[in-house]
């Protein structure tokens, strides 16, 4: 029998500069400072989750985030918000939410089961930066 | 009696962590159930859903979703509490999070029912049952009755004993 792992989000600090939400030049690039963290570095997901690319997000703004999305050579590709279903049905909203980039091509809105970190089925929204984002971030 | 193991397999099958001792004999038979999604997660499930095995088949979770973890959890109080529905003579077993082709083997000795779920998408009704031998078998337990700690959702998913039996493989349809 194994030890089970508790999976908690441990606050991994990089000695990177702060990133404030709407600073694009400093969120275009993996990795985002601080407060993000990689979800794959305190979740047990892949470091590539293929369609979302290798995720971002500072832990005090889920389960909705931002999480940022980029693609293999570290670009920000795009800003997902995942809104658990049943919290909008019960009331909850998710508003002013950040955003990594201003610049956005297009929207994808999807169901989602739930993965570790947002256990709840939900929707995926999913805010592409240039038009072939969607494309890098597929695999 | 239940033998577990786990492995990691990454880039094309190098088994690079093998945590658990094991005493599995070479010769007994393995069966598989595959942790699988859809490219974007809408749905996930254990392929087979619905598994008969013989007493002493080691059987190996296999995680074959590319975006997400999944893991075999027997429900049983020892695992998160929950309340049992593997047979009372049986160890309960937690493969923990299986990320992307890693597996996770446990050998079932005893005969009767064993449900099981995935501990992050147990709320989509991501479970399975297996059931090892058949009622005729000395110390059989069959399915658990309770429905006080599973959702109608789980209850609908897991396959009745006796298609499994007649099957022997149940899938998920769609």
């Amino acid at each position: 029998m194994f030890r089970k792992t508790v999976v908690a989000f441990g606050f991994i600090v990089a000695a990177a500069p702060t990133a404030k939400a709407h600073d694009e030049q400093v969120l275009a690039n993996a990795p985002a400072g601080d407060p993000y963290v990689k979800v794959s570095d305190v979740l047990p997901l892949p470091e590539f989750i293929p369609g979302l690319g290798t995720l971002f997000v500072d832990p005090t703004t889920l389960p909705a985030g931002p999480f940022l999305a980029y693609d293999r050579d570290g670009r920000l590709s795009a800003t997902v918000y995942m809104t658990p279903l049943d919290d909008l049905q019960n009331g909850a909203s998710f508003d002013g939410l950040n955003i990594g980039s201003h610049t956005v091509s297009s929207t994808d809105i999807y169901f989602n089961a739930g993965h570790p970190g947002v256990d709840k089925p939900h929707a995926h929204v999913v805010l592409f930066h240039d038009e072939n984002a969607k494309e890098r971030l597929a695999e | 009696m239940i033998c577990t193991r786990r492995h990691a397999v990454w880039l094309g099958g190098l088994a690079v962590a093998s945590v658990a001792s094991s005493r599995i004999a070479l010769a007994q038979p393995i069966a598989t159930v595959e942790m699988r999604g859809s490219p974007r997660g809408e749905r996930i499930w254990y392929d087979p859903v619905g598994l008969a095995v013989s007493s002493g088949t080691t059987v190996r979770f296999t995680n074959r979703d590319p975006g997400n973890s999944h893991t075999a959890t027997a429900y049983h109080p020892a695992n998160y509490d929950r309340r049992r529905r593997i047979p009372a003579a049986a160890d309960p077993w937690d493969s923990d999070f299986l990320l992307p082709d890693e597996y996770f083997e446990v050998t079932l000795i005893t005969p009767g029912v064993y449900d099981y779920y995935c501990l992050p998408h147990e709320m989509a009704a991501m479970v399975g049952r297996i059931v090892v031998g058949t009622p005729s078998d000395v110390g059989w337990e069959g399915s658990s009755h309770d429905k006080s700690d599973v959702s109608e959702d789980t209850l609908t998913a897991l396959p009745l004993v006796e298609r499994i039996l007649s099957e022997v493989t149940v899938r998920r349809e769609d």
